[in-house]
C-alpha cells in the first residue's frame, strides 16, 4: 500500500509547509517599519492570497485559467465605483464585487468548461481582455473618467489607512482567510472530487462525481477571492484604471507563482508569491541600471529555468530530493507524463 | 454597393496577412502538441528584422524575405533545441510557463536593444502606396503582403504533400507513437518543424512591417490575433489557417468600419463563441481540441 502512505504524506507535508510558512510570514509586519519592506510585503500576502484563490480552481480542480484578471479587475471596479458614487463601504463592496465577479465567472463556464486544458486557457484569456475592451468602450455611454482615483480619507469603514503596517495586517488577514479555505477544501470531499477530475474527467464523471457542479464550484469560489484582491489592492493604491487593473499580468503572475511553488498544494501558491515578487524586486536592482527591463529579461529566462528543472514547484522538487537522498536512487518520479502514458 | 466590395477586398488582403501571421503558431501546435505563447515574439522579432535591414542596408523587407527566412530557421531551431526540446513530454503547464517565460524575456530584450519607440518603414515611394484596382483603393504593402503570404501557404503544402520530410512531419502531426515506430526520427521532425515554423513568422513578421508598427510588446496583439485564427480555421490544419484568417480579416473589416471601438472585442467574443460551439474549427479535425490531454 504505498501509494496509500505516499497520499497521507502529500497532505501531511502540505500542512507543514503551510503552518511554517504563514508563521514566518504574517507575524512580520509587528517587526517592520521600513516602508519599502512593508510594501512588499503587502503585495506577498495580497499576491499569495489571490495565488491561492487561482490554485483552487487552476491548481486542485486542474481548470488551468489565464483570464483571472478579469475577477481582479472587477473587484476593483465594483467597489471603486460604489465607493466613490454611492458612498458604500468598500468591505461592502468588496462583496458587492465578489457577487459580480461570480455572476461573470457563471457567464465564462457555460462555454468555458466545454473545453480542456490548453483550450480553457486561451477562451479564459480572450474573456479577460475582452473585458478590459468592453469596459472602455461603454466609456461612450457613461459619464466616467478614465481612470478613478479614490480620496485619501483614512478610517476603517472606508478601508483607508494611515499605516502601511495596517494595509500589511489587512492583506496578511486576507491571504489567512484564503488559505484556511483551501485547505479546508482540500481537506473535504470537495478536494477530493476535484483532484478526480483534474487527473482524469472520464473517471471522474464514471465514478458518479457530479463534476460541472464540482467546477463550478471551485470557479466561482477562485472568483470571489480574486475578485476580492482586487478589492484590496484598489484600496491600498486608491487609483485605478482598466489597463492596470485588467492587466494580462494578473492571468499570468497567478498561475505563474502556483506554479513555481508547487500547484495544486495549499502551500505552493504562498511559497511562490514570497519567492517570485521579491525575486523581481532584487533583479530591478541589480540589473534596472543596466537598462530599463534588463531585470525582467532575466527573470524571464529564470522561469523558464525553474519551470523546466522543476515541473511540479519546489515543493515538488524538494520532495523528489528528498525521496532520491532516502532510497539512494537517481531515477526521477514524474508523476505527469502527456505521452509518456500513451 | 461599391463600400461593400471595397471592405471586402481590403478584408481579404488583411486576413492573408492575418493567417500568414497564424501560421507558425499552427505548424507548431499541429506536429509538437505545444502551444507556443511566445509566438508573438517571434514575430515581433520579424518585425524588427525587417524594419533594421531596411534602415541599415536599404534593402526593402521583400527582397530580404529569403535571408530572414534562413536566419529565423536557425533562430526556431535553436528555441526547439535549447527549450522546447525539454519540455516536449511535459505537461500543458510546463511548456505554456516555459513559452511565457521566454515570451518575457524576448519582449523585454528588444525594449533593451530597440527601445519603446514606434517604428515603421516606408518601402514605396510617395505616389504608390496605394494602388487602384477596378476603381479599389488598396494599399500597395497590403497587397504584396497578401502575395507572399498566398505564396508561402503554396510552397508549405507542395512541401508537406510532396516531399518526404513533409510527409513524415504530417506523420508525426497525427500520431507520435506510429510515426516513432516507422522509423521516422521525430526529434529531426521537431526540429525542422520548429525551424519552419518560426522562419515563417520571421518572414511574417518583416512583411508586416511597413503596414504595422513595430514595438517591443506588439507580439502580445499579434499572438491573441493568432489563436483567434488558429482556432476559427481548425487547430492542425494548414488550409483552415487561410479560411480562418480571411474570415477574421473580413470581420475585422466590416466591423472596423461600422464601430473601430469594437473590433477588438469581437475578436475574443468571435474566439470564445468559436469555441464553445465549434472547438475543432471551421476545417479542424473534430476531436482535436481534446487531443492535449495531459
Amino acid at each position: 500500500m504505498n501509494w496509500l502512505s505516499d497520499y497521507f504524506d502529500i497532505r501531511r507535508t502540505d500542512a507543514i509547509w503551510t503552518v511554517l510558512l504563514l508563521a514566518m510570514t504574517l507575524g512580520l509586519p509587528l517587526f517592520i517599519s521600513n516602508n519599502y519592506y512593508l510594501n512588499v510585503l503587502v503585495l506577498v500576502f495580497l499576491y499569495a492570497g489571490m495565488a491561492s484563490a487561482w490554485n483552487i480552481l487552476g491548481g486542485m480542480a486542474g481548470q488551468f485559467s489565464l483570464g483571472h484578471t478579469a475577477f481582479f479587475g472587477t473587484g476593483a471596479y465594483t467597489s471603486t465605483l460604489l465607493y466613490n458614487y454611492l458612498g458604500v463601504s468598500p468591505w461592502l463592496g468588496l462583496i458587492a464585487g465578489g457577487i459580480v465577479s461570480m455572476f461573470f465567472a457563471v457567464i465564462i463556464a457555460y462555454p468555458a468548461f466545454r473545453m480542456r486544458g490548453v483550450f480553457f486557457a486561451m477562451a479564459t484569456l480572450a474573456f479577460g481582455e475582452a473585458i478590459r475592451i468592453l469596459l472602455i468602450y461603454s466609456r461612450k455611454f457613461v459619464d466616467m473618467p478614465y481612470g478613478l482615483s479614490i480620496n485619501w480619507e483614512p478610517g476603517f469603514s472606508r478601508m483607508i489607512f494611515e499605516e502601511r503596517s495596517s494595509y500589511a495586517f489587512l492583506t496578511g488577514g486576507f491571504l489567512l482567510i484564503v488559505t484556511l479555505v483551501a485547505y479546508g477544501l482540500s481537506r473535504s470531499y470537495i478536494g477530493t472530487y476535484l483532484r478526480a477530475i483534474r487527473d482524469s474527467e472520464e473517471a471522474a464523471v464514471a465514478a458518479g462525481v457530479p463534476m460541472r457542479r464540482y467546477k463550478m464550484i471551485a470557479l466561482l469560489i477562485s472568483a470571489f477571492f480574486t475578485s476580492a484582491g482586487g478589492t484590496i489592492l484598489a484600496q491600498y493604491v486608491l487609483y485605478i484604471e482598466p489597463t492596470s487593473v485588467f492587466s494580462i499580468n494578473y492571468s499570468i503572475d497567478l498561475p505563474l507563482m502556483s506554479l513555481i511553488g508547487g500547484i495544486g498544494t495549499v502551500a505552493g501558491p504562498i511559497l511562490g508569491a514570497v519567492i517570485a515578487l521579491p525575486l523581481r524586486d532584487v533583479l530591478l536592482e541589480l540589473f534596472g541600471g543596466a537598462a530599463a527591463g534588463m531585470h525582467l529579461v532575466i527573470y524571464g529566462v529564470l522561469l523558464m529555468v525553474i519551470v523546466i528543472i522543476l515541473p511540479d514547484g519546489l515543493i515538488g522538487g524538494v520532495k523528489s530530493l528528498l525521496r532520491r537522498l532516502q532510497r539512494g536512487q537517481t531515477s526521477g518520479n514524474r508523476t505527469t507524463d502527456k505521452r509518456g502514458r500513451k | 454597393m461599391q463600400l461593400v466590395l471595397q471592405l471586402l477586398m481590403s478584408g481579404i488582403l488583411l486576413g492573408g496577412v492575418y493567417a500568414l501571421a497564424a501560421l507558425g503558431l499552427n505548424m507548431i501546435f499541429g506536429v509538437a502538441k505545444i502551444v507556443n505563447f511566445a509566438h508573438g515574439e517571434f514575430l515581433m522579432l520579424g518585425m524588427y528584422a525587417g524594419f533594421w535591414l531596411m534602415v541599415l542596408t536599404g534593402i526593402n523587407p521583400y527582397w530580404g524575405s529569403p535571408l530572414i527566412a534562413v536566419v529565423f530557421f536557425v533562430l526556431g531551431m535553436a528555441f526547439y533545441w535549447g527549450i522546447m526540446r525539454f519540455t516536449i513530454y511535459s505537461t500543458e503547464l510546463t511548456q505554456v510557463f516555459t513559452t511565457l517565460g521566454l515570451s518575457i524575456a524576448l519582449q523585454n530584450l528588444a525594449l533593451v536593444l530597440f527601445s519603446a519607440d514606434y517604428r515603421t518603414i516606408q518601402t514605396m515611394p510617395d505616389g504608390m502606396s496605394s494602388l487602384q484596382f477596378l476603381g479599389f483603393h488598396l494599399s500597395t504593402d497590403r497587397v504584396i503582403a497578401f502575395f507572399f503570404a498566398m505564396a508561402i501557404f503554396a510552397g508549405l503544402i507542395l512541401f508537406l504533400k510532396r516531399t518526404f520530410t513533409g510527409r513524415a512531419i504530417e506523420a508525426v502531426s497525427q500520431d507520435l507513437m506510429a510515426a516513432r515506430l516507422m522509423g521516422i526520427d521525430t526529434q529531426k521532425i521537431f526540429l525542422i518543424t520548429f525551424g519552419l515554423g518560426i522562419s515563417i513568422t520571421g518572414v511574417a513578421g518583416a512583411v508586416l512591417v511597413p503596414s504595422f508598427y513595430a514595438f517591443p510588446s506588439v507580439g502580445t496583439f499579434f499572438v491573441l490575433i493568432a489563436f483567434v485564427v488558429v482556432v476559427l480555421g481548425g487547430l492542425g490544419s494548414v488550409t483552415g489557417t487561410v479560411v480562418g484568417g480571411i474570415a477574421l480579416g473580413l470581420i475585422e473589416s466590416y466591423v472596423g468600419y461600422f464601430s473601430p471601438d469594437l473590433k477588438e472585442a469581437t475578436h475574443f467574443i468571435l474566439l470564445i463563441l468559436l469555441l464553445s460551439i465549434r472547438p475543432h474549427g471551421l476545417l479542424g479535425v473534430k476531436g482535436a481540441e481534446k487531443e492535449t490531454l495531459k
